[in-house]
């Protein structure tokens, strides 16, 4: 290259930012202002701009407001990014907040409060003390926010310097609005603390009474809300405060009303006149009615607010049923929830306009709605007992309409009001027998056969109409199948003709033998033993009088309905949630003491890799002792899932439990696993005198990379980095590797915690992971290791046997995958299996056929993928098949390598 | 007559400002000097944490004076300040005798800035009225003036409180600036 070529690398045309940068320094203010705006505009389109930071702030100490807004705006966004050299802008901040505008003044506390930095927070307090003294309200009531927002980033400061004191006298303040902010602010410190910081007394329950008349109305939401939480000395208290928030009723936005509400059927707890107590249901129903004539999204608001209320307070709407009445252009959502409503509205007064309604419903065009609403009309029947008559007449109607799922849904409900009024309706049973075969829904299917066998002995041709279902028993869903077995059972109780009795074996021999699902099993074998010992305990049992039933679906806990109705007008009530059961604090005061004790980087990994710290949290404490406490536990699996291989000739008298002792196989704890030597990944040799032995292990839910450094060579070495490349299950270090200077002749061994999908490698799944280590003596070594699956199992691999099964049928046949290992030999059960749950593989039953022992396990990798597992072998024999079953087929490769390793070993 | 100078002066300067960083140790008087020069009276201040910049008039020089803190947290980010930038007054507190040392190295390590080369360089030996405040020869000594090369500097004896040789030495800025010397 000649000399000249440089020309081409050195260019007169400026990029974006060297532009802006020149304009920002310009001396004329109009130029400055106009890069700032530029710079804002690139900002909110998504460019990086942060590199001119200190261009920015320079143009802060400015008297045009319009551009100390631009750069206050600036400093929201970039402050976090920039956060060594947000501390320019903290003089012009303290200046600001002393200027003579109030609204300078607010401004620079808010912006203040909106940059989460720490180094310039202790800066900020002085101004921030200044202005929730300051002569203008608008100030205090700005400053007063800020200090919520200051609690959430420090609060230590925030108690040490007095801002909680400061605050509480703000609820004294003679201006409305900063009564109100004190007290959101209050709530919210509240919200973040274990500690009572925030409690209404007399004093300050007057001062909120009277801010809340003159306060905008998003005020008076943070002021009702706070007052919802006040407990009232007596019920004439309760009544003054009920009486002073009452007009809020009126008021034209949803979110007061709501608070209102909330904080009235608070107080109403206590107040003890009946009198009283109606005329405030009588006050609350038209604002909660005139909720329902808003969008319709505000109005599903409102009626899961009602949901609550009319659950614990249903006079209050008991005459109002008609605005619950579904619109033919309703959303579905909302159609829904009135639905809901209406069921719990339902009483003998109204109940033949709600049937005409459901009726009207019951023949629409949403099949869910459609549904609801014949599941409707029964829950009415089960309520409403002088109703009953006239709901079965409603769904004998609906079922000569012959919709397949009106029909369907009609038979579930109709099972629910025979339970709930035995001996009374069964004349309609004929009818209900006209429809048998066009039933093809699992709940209906077994509803039908209930109803079957419940009546056994009115049914003429019973006997006939069970054995129809009964040639197809091996392929129903467990769900009918055990409703058939249960009912084969009375029938033969009812009638122990021959007819049935020949059914009955059929039943019990499919139920048994032929069945992979251990449920049934189990009730196939109770029913089979107490038939075979005691015919007449097996009346008394099974044809039992049942308990009378209500209608308890959608009726929440009680203590549950209280934490819920406290909450009004919050996301709890929509989701019908308790808070903290979707919102995660993310700081609390404990885990802040914790970070004081460890600054940074005392603890290796943990101010760096806050998720796997988050990991280790959540994950049950020791894998080496839940496993075994957990199989303690559940000896029963093993033991039942052993039939014997004398039931398999069914004989109604023999002895049915005839189980095998041997065959039951406790899972005993698993040994420690003892250290074995780590596989040599980089020999001396290649590593220029450094050796490096490594393996992924897993040890209390947690993933670690145990690496041995051997140093051969003869100079020290020290500053060792490490680094994964990219691989099929995004493994990484969750934190900087820890290894101290390492002198020539001697060795350290560390543990690194690892995350899971950090950088995650494309194409096929593989079990490579490329590491390169370096230290500061030698260049950098790269070597392959192997990810062992295995080591990814989580410790909540475990699956019910229901849910084993349930899955494995979910999954399609082209799921499975399998695979011979002819050279492993199981020689010892409990060993094998003990090996498998150390490595949370989790045994769920065993099986003979023929000579070969087929055992089942289940297993999970982290994102919940599950691994069903099958393992086919002759005890003592060498041959090992084993079949897995996952919704992701393509890691089975790497899942044969890690059995064949576990077994192997 | 006085109105065609000022159009002459102002033609000759132009209408620009000249870029003034005022810099030194914490606690030197910055702060101070920078709104007697400004307002002409003592305002009490607090420690700079970030920066002041107010434009001074003087001898129709409009002067963009730059006040930045000068606590050992924020002195690494006096370079951001340093384009563009005409003259630099350093102040030093004239009796703080023990932290001489650390004020001479960081104004020699200010001198040895590229972006520096062509400021002229005014100090200021400040806090005169404090008993013990060594005199500008001394500060002189102190600073190792004498290795300056190839700029244009000059040392006065202040006191911002009494507002005592603060003009005297915009006087030599201005002369020095209007001569070409920035």
């Amino acid at each position: 290259m000649s000399g000249h070529d440089s020309k081409y690398f050195s260019t007169t045309k400026k990029g974006e930012i060297p532009e802006l940068k020149e304009e920002l320094n310009s001396q004329y203010k109009d130029k400055r202002k106009d890069a700032v705006k530029k710079v804002i505009a690139a900002m909110t389109v998504g460019k990086d701009v942060s590199s001119l930071f200190t261009d920015v702030v320079n143009c802060m100490q400015t008297e045009n407001l319009e551009l100390k807004k631009l750069v206050y705006l600036y400093l929201i966004n970039y402050a976090k990014s920039q956060p060594d050299l947000a501390i320019l802008a903290v003089n012009t901040f303290v200046k600001d907040s002393q200027d003579p505008n109030p609204l300078i003044r607010a401004l620079a506390v808010r912006t203040m409060g909106c940059i989460r930095v720490d180094k310039i927070t202790e800066y900020l307090c002085d101004p921030l003390q200044r202005c929730l003294k300051d002569d203008d309200p608008y100030v205090r009531k700005t400053a007063a926010i800020c200090v919520a927002k200051l609690y959430d980033i420090n609060a230590e400061l925030v108690e040490d310097r007095g801002f909680l004191e400061a605050l509480k006298d703000l609820i004294s303040d003679n201006n409305p609005m900063v009564v109100a902010n004190a007290v959101a602010s209050l709530a919210e410190i509240q919200d973040n603390s274990n500690k009572p910081i925030f409690e209404i007394t007399s004093h300050t329950l007057s001062k909120l009474l009277t801010a809340l008349n003159e306060c905008t109305e998003w005020g008076q939401v943070f002021i009702l809300d706070a007052l919802s939480r006040y407990k009232a000395a007596d019920a004439r208290e309760a009544e003054n405060i009920v009486e002073r928030v009452t007009p809020r009723l009126q008021h034209a936005n949803c979110a007061v009303v709501l608070s209102a509400v909330k904080m009235i059927l608070q107080q109403m707890e206590l107040i003890t006149s009946t009198d009283v107590v109606r005329n405030l249901c009588k006050k609350m129903a038209p604002p909660l009615v005139t909720l329902l004539s808003a969008e319709p999204e505000i109005q599903y608001v409102a009626l899961r607010n009602i949901n609550l209320i009319v659950q614990r307070r249903p006079t209050i709407l008991a005459h109002e049923i008609k605005v619950f009445f579904c619109k033919y252009n309703d959303p579905i959502y909302v159609k829904m929830e009135k639905l809901e409503i209406m069921i719990k509205l339902a009483s003998d007064r109204n109940i033949d306009q709600v049937l005409l309604e459901f009726k009207e419903y019951a023949t629409e065009v949403d099949v869910d709605f459609v549904r609801k609403a014949v599941r409707a009309i029964g829950r009415c029947a089960i309520k409403l007992e002088r109703a009953a008559e006239r709901c079965i007449s409603v769904l004998l109607e609906l079922i000569k309409i012959k919709v397949n799922y009106v029909v369907q849904e009609a038979i579930i409900v109709i099972k629910d009001i025979f339970r709930r009024y035995p001996n009374t309706y069964e004349s309609i049973i004929a009818t209900l027998c006209e429809s048998l075969d066009t039933l093809d829904e699992p709940e209906a299917k077994a509803s039908m056969i209930w109803i079957i066998g419940e009546y056994a002995e009115r049914i003429d041709n019973a006997d006939e109409l069970l054995e129809s279902f009964l040639e197809s028993f091996p392929e129903e869903p467990a769900q009918v199948q055990l409703q058939l077995l249960t009912a084969t059972v009375k029938l033969f109780l009812k009638k122990p003709t021959e007819g049935p009795q020949q059914m009955i074996q059929v039943v019990l021999n499919n139920a048994t033998v032929e069945t992979d699902n251990p449920d049934l099993r189990d009730r196939a074998y109770i029913y089979w033993r107490l038939l075979s010992t005691d015919p007449e305990a097996a009346k008394d049992v099974v044809l039992a009088e049942k308990p009378v039933i209500s209608d308890d679906s959608n009726q929440l806990d009680p203590t549950l309905l209280d934490e819920l109705l406290a909450n009004i007008a919050t996301l709890s009530s929509v989701y019908h949630k308790p808070p903290e059961a979707f919102v995660t604090r993310v700081k609390t005061t404990t885990q802040r003491t914790d970070d004081d004790e460890y600054p940074e980087g005392t603890e290796p990994g943990y101010s760096e890799s806050p998720a796997h710290v988050a990991d280790g949290a959540a994950s049950p404490p020791s894998s080496s002792s839940y496993v075994p406490s957990a199989a303690a536990r559940q000896p029963v699996p093993p033991q039942s899932s052993s039939p014997p291989a004398a039931a398999a000739v069914p004989d109604l008298l023999g002895d049915l439990i005839g189980l095998d002792n041997s065959a039951i196989v406790p899972v005993d704890q698993p040994a420690t696993p003892a250290g074995p030597p780590l596989p040599i990944l980089l020999p001396a040799s290649t590593g220029q005198g450094l050796q490096i032995s490594a393996q992924l292990t897993r040890r209390d839910g947690q993933l670690f990379y145990s690496i041995l450094f051997e140093n051969n060579s003869q100079t020290v070495l020290d500053g060792f980095m490490i680094q994964f490349n990219k691989n099929t299950f995004g493994l990484a270090a969750a934190g900087p590797l820890q290894v101290p200077q390492i002198q020539p002749g001697s060795s350290a061994a560390t543990l690194l915690p690892m995350v899971l999908f950090q950088n995650l490698s494309q194409g096929p799944p593989s079990s490579l992971l490329q590491v390169a280590i370096k230290n500061n003596q030698q260049p950098v070594w790269y070597f392959n290791d192997k990810i062992s699956l295995h080591v990814l199992f989580t410790e909540d691999g475990r699956m019910e046997r229901a849910s084993f099964l349930e899955t494995w049928r979910s999954l399609p046949d082209s799921n499975e995958v399998s695979k011979d290992f002819p050279g492993i030999v199981v020689s010892s059960v409990e060993a094998t299996l003990d090996q498998l749950a150390a490595s949370n593989m989790f045994f769920i039953a065993r099986r003979k056929h023929a000579n070969q022992d087929v055992f089942y396990f289940s297993a999970k990798i982290p994102q919940g993928i599950p691994f069903l597992i099958e393992l086919t072998t002759v005890i003592g024999n060498p041959g090992v098949k084993c079949a897995v079953k996952t919704p992701n087929p393509d890691v089975s490769a790497l899942f044969f390598e890690s059995i064949e390793t576990l077994l192997k070993a | 007559m006085g109105l065609v100078f000022t159009r002459l002066f102002s033609s000759l300067f132009g209408n620009k400002e000249a870029r003034i960083l005022v810099l030194g140790l914490d606690n030197a008087g910055k702060t101070t000097i920078l709104y007697r020069l400004q307002m002409g009276e003592v305002v009490s201040t607090i420690p700079t944490i970030g920066f002041n910049v107010e434009t001074v008039q003087y001898n129709n020089i409009k002067f963009q004076v730059w006040d930045l803190g000068g606590q050992t947290s924020i002195r690494p980010y006096w370079r951001c300040y340093f384009p563009n930038t005409q003259a630099i007054i350093y102040v030093v507190d004239s009796s703080d005798t023990d932290r001489l040392v650390i004020a001479k190295e960081e104004f020699h390590a200010i001198l040895e800035e590229e972006e520096l080369k062509g400021a002229v360089v005014l100090i200021f030996a400040n806090k005169q009225d404090l008993p013990g405040a060594l005199d500008d020869a001394a500060i002189t000594e102190a600073l190792e003036l004498h290795k300056i090369k190839s700029r244009q500097w000059a040392i006065f004896k202040t006191s911002a409180l009494k507002g005592e040789g603060l003009f005297e030495g915009l006087d030599w800025l201005s002369n020095t600036l209007k001569s070409g010397g920035g």
